[in-house]
């Protein structure tokens, strides 16, 4: 696999590493499906609005704007396998292997190795949490230090592993509806088609605002974030956001001396 | 130091917008997120009950207001207006006088008190403004001219209606545009007796109607209403042969196979042979009914049943 | 099409009643005249219940229906004389001068009155008595607008409109033109749904979702309902390969006015019936029975669909306290940029070093 420096200097600044090329990509195919399928999946829920017919129209109608959101749906349910997949295989090239060489391989250290993994919520989550209402609340001026992954971003990478699951397969299992009405009673059909909808709006309201807020709409960012592009975040923003691991990947890259500090 | 704290500013200009931005999302999440209730009839909002007949009468011509919807039709792909209970089509939609001034308390289909023809009357309301009937010039006065205005606009036709003189797609009223009357300036220009000042000043009055005491009301009616004549054209000023007709259908841009059947072989041969069709003197504004002249006692109380 | 089509029948029918007048033929509709007055757009008045009534008729779409060879007064029988009284309603049970071609016996829509009266919309219960509310259900005019030919071509592929290729296969005998096309017309607008589904859906909609009348009658919301359905979302978006209330609650094969109430053995939509009506060939052919326990007028009433009902407000909640937390959060975090050096307290480790 590549290997990405943790600190690149362009022009005098210096940028940090977050997002391999693979993982961009990833996203890439994500928010592409989300966005395609929301443009053809809620003109249908929102039938009746003047806004409906139009962009439904723009996707072909309703004899190819199915196929369209059919199609994207598919390959986003791939993409979600493909992802647990790649998990999975990291972690057990990663830790499992390691473990092994180390003739250390319990269950226990393995639970051990897969909490440790930085994306999965851990105590320091909590105390940022609780850090950050002090901040805000104006009780103290000390901004909360994320690490690598704050819990905001894993909140975000949650929710399309939950929404996925709730979404993809109700939308699959109706597309199909007369092939799996030989499994499924009628009414799950009924239950199916809340969840699709509901998940679907739960899921753009989220998207549209607070995760965009996050990385394209808060004051340092706007217009557009660019590490969904690049992969590297530029100084400034990880001070900002990150200050737990700004601290360490300069203590580790030896420019202790340099290390700035962490604005409001 | 400057460009730093202008960007500070700048920064949180940029801040409040978005917090603006942010309680608006907010609210227009709301129904969205608690639609279902109102979506799945949970939180029906049914008629009050006990509501008044008038109550409910408006809260359904409300609600059918809604529904004019244009129907497609499939296989012709006819645009039309659903006009309830109205079994044969429309096959168009027909434009409202949105200028009239008249229009504004009188409505669209104003007349209603002459039985046996304010069908008729409201027919030519269609494409015929209200003062070219009910106001005319006072013998001192030079008599009026005619133009046709649009219906949605209120300007002056340079041209004349389309439909009026295609015989193909003769739109038999259906112009778009009225006849008015008004008068020619020395300069040639038209005015027309419900102009701009008029118009500006009824919807001055309908909006502080509620303000005024009921007698200043009845001030300001009287001079909306100074022109308006006691006593309207009757229909043989203009469907008449042996005189020139009230209204200059040439110079209106008639072609002369419509002025010959509204002023002789058709209409008038229709008007001839049923007198009281036509002749409506028992049906004057401002009139009491003992001093109407009744030309068919029978006729006439067949009529008020009826329509 | 429009212009020069219109143009072609008008033509057309001009022709044709040349012809007919010059054969002897009173085939003219309106031997009284009655459109002298009838064709002013503007004919109309506000009746006594505040309704408009408007009197006009559009000659060229009259013609363009199943009507066009009825007299006027065929059917508006009770008028006499000109300029006449307010015109009774018609009754379309009223047997016409058209002379039925299969039978030889004047025609009338009796046989139609028949399949309303005995189903669900009939104004009459099984033992002749008028039921309860009587005004609230349809009579003809409450569903049907005139309805208008639709004609199809099938050379090289269905196509709306008369095929001149087929026609000329009957206009070798039939010449007088007139016959030809109102036949090809009468029965090829049949071998296609008349009304389009979302017009279809309007007509059940007019008093079905009338808040009054379904207290009345103690009905669901059923149109609005039904609405919610990926059925009806694909109508209105212009297909017509989804349901609209006809093909569901009609049994294939009976007249479309013969609906039938659920807890009639035989109606299409009775419990036994439903998946029969589901897996009709046209539909959802591969499906199993238990395709018909999906519910198409369903509603998140606690009562009747308790489950849907909680998840409802399992989403609902959810939704609610995600976005607003969020919210909330965003709104403090940009306040905070506002006064970014204010605190209550100062921290020793504020992060200036």
């Amino acid at each position: 696999m590549q290997k990405y420096p943790k600190i690149v200097e362009k022009n005098g600044r210096r940028y940090f590493f977050r997002f391999s090329l693979h993982q961009r990509l990833q996203h890439i195919v994500l928010f592409t499906c989300v966005i395609t399928l929301s443009l053809t999946g809620f003109p249908l829920k929102y039938f009746d609005q003047p806004w409906a017919a139009p962009i439904y129209k723009f996707f072909g109608g309703i004899h190819v704007a199915p196929t369209i959101h059919r199609t994207f749906g598919t390959i986003l349910l791939c993409l979600f396998v493909y992802h647990t997949i790649y998990w999975v295989y990291l972690f057990y090239s990663r830790r499992i292997l390691r473990l092994k060489k180390e003739g250390c391989l319990t269950f226990g250290n393995a639970v051990k190795e897969f909490l440790s993994q930085e994306m999965i919520p851990c105590k320091k989550d909590f105390y940022d949490l609780i850090d950050m209402f002090k901040y805000l609340l104006y009780i103290t001026n000390r901004p909360p230090r994320y690490d690598r992954i704050s819990w905001k971003e894993k909140f975000d990478y949650y929710a399309p592993y939950w929404g996925i699951p709730i979404l993809g397969p109700a939308g699959f299992i109706l597309w199909w509806r007369d092939e799996f009405s030989h499994i499924l009673p009628g009414f799950a059909f009924n239950i199916l088609y809340v969840m699709h909808t509901d998940e679907a709006l739960l899921a753009a309201l989220f998207l549209f605002f607070v995760h965009w807020y996050n990385v394209h709409y808060s004051p340092e960012k706007f217009p557009l974030g660019t590490v969904f592009i690049t992969g590297y975040l530029t100084e400034a923003d990880m001070i900002h956001e990150h200050y737990a691991e700004y601290e360490r990947t300069m203590r580790e890259e030896g420019l202790e001396d340099q290390i700035k500090p962490q604005h409001h | 130091m400057l460009p730093n704290q202008l960007k500070k500013l700048m920064g949180k200009l940029y801040a409040i917008a978005l917090i603006v931005f942010a309680v608006w999302y907010g609210y227009f999440i709301y129904p969205i997120i608690f639609s279902h209730a109102e979506h799945h009839g949970l939180d029906v909002v049914t008629a009050k009950a006990g509501a008044s007949v008038e109550e409910k009468m408006l809260q359904k011509v409300m609600s059918e207001q809604k529904s004019t919807a244009t129907t497609d039709l499939g296989y012709t792909v006819v645009k039309e207006q659903y006009v309830k209970g109205h079994f044969h089509h429309v096959g168009m939609t027909m434009e409202k006088d949105e200028t009239s001034v008249c229009a504004r308390c009188h409505g669209s289909v104003p007349h209603s008190k002459a039985k046996p023809i304010r069908a008729f009357l409201n027919m030519h309301a269609f494409f015929i403004g209200c003062e070219t009937c009910h106001i005319k010039a006072k013998p001192d006065q030079a008599p009026w001219s005619f133009r046709w205005y649009d219906k949605i606009t209120g300007k002056i036709l340079t041209s004349n209606p389309k439909g009026l003189v295609e015989t193909e797609k003769e739109m038999h009223g259906n112009y778009g545009a009225k006849i008015g009357p008004g008068t020619l300036a020395s300069d040639g220009s038209f005015n027309f007796l419900n102009g701009e000042r008029e118009r500006a000043f009824v919807i001055d009055y309908l909006k502080n109607k509620d303000a005024l005491n009921s007698t200043d009301q009845s001030k300001m009616k009287k001079v909306i209403h100074r022109l308006v004549d006691e006593k309207p054209l009757l229909c043989d000023n203009c469907h008449t042969s042996s005189q020139k007709p009230y209204i200059p259908f040439d110079e209106l841009g008639y072609p002369q196979r419509r002025i010959q059947q509204i002023t002789s072989t058709e209409v008038v041969g229709m008007l001839q042979k049923y007198r009281d069709f036509y002749f409506p003197r028992f049906v004057m504004p401002g009139q009491t009914r003992a001093d109407q002249p009744a030309p068919n006692a029978e006729q006439q109380a067949d009529a008020s049943k009826a329509r | 099409m429009g212009k020069s089509f219109f143009k072609t029948r008008v033509i057309l029918f001009l022709t044709a009643l040349l012809l007919c007048s010059m054969a002897g033929l009173s085939n003219a509709e309106d031997e009284l005249n009655c459109v002298l007055c009838h064709k002013h757009r503007g004919l109309s008045r506000i009746d006594e219940n505040g309704n408009l009534r408007l009197f006009y008729i559009n000659e060229h779409m009259f013609e363009e229906g199943p009507h066009f060879r009825v007299k006027c007064i065929d059917c508006h029988q009770d008028i006499a004389k000109i300029p006449h009284d307010p015109a009774k309603k018609v009754d379309c049970t009223t047997e016409c001068h058209l002379t039925e071609p299969s039978g030889q016996k004047n025609f009338s829509h009796k046989s139609v009155a028949e399949q309303l009266n005995k189903s669900v919309h009939g104004k009459f219960d099984t033992e002749g008595k008028e039921k309860k509310n009587v005004q609230d259900f349809p009579g003809c005019k409450d569903c049907h607008e005139e309805p208008l030919y639709r004609p199809l071509s099938f050379f090289k592929g269905k196509a709306g409109g008369i095929s001149q290729r087929g026609i000329s296969r009957c206009k070798t005998c039939h010449r007088t033109g007139k016959f030809a096309e109102s036949f090809y017309k009468h029965v090829t607008s049949r071998l296609q749904k008349t009304r389009q589904p979302v017009e279809m859906v309007q007509v059940c909609d007019r008093c079905h979702s009338d808040k009054d009348l379904q207290q009345r009658h103690n009905l669901d919301d059923v149109v609005n309902t039904y609405k919610e359905t990926f059925h009806y979302k694909a109508i209105k978006f212009g297909s017509d390969e989804t349901p609209d209330c006809l093909d569901c609650h009609v049994v294939k094969g009976e007249s479309v006015h013969f609906i039938e109430g659920r807890n009639s053995p035989t109606a299409a939509n009775n419990n036994k019936n439903v998946a029969t009506t589901c897996r009709t060939s046209e539909c959802h052919d591969k499906a199993s029975e238990n395709l018909a326990g999906y519910r198409v007028h369903v509603t998140y009433d606690k009562d009747k669909y308790p489950f849907l009902h909680y998840m409802m407000m399992f989403f609902t909640g959810l939704m609610a306290a995600v976005m607003y937390f969020f919210l909330v959060l965003i709104i403090l975090e940009l306040l905070r940029r506002l006064f970014p050096n204010f605190s209550f307290t100062k921290s020793p480790d504020d992060g200036h070093h």
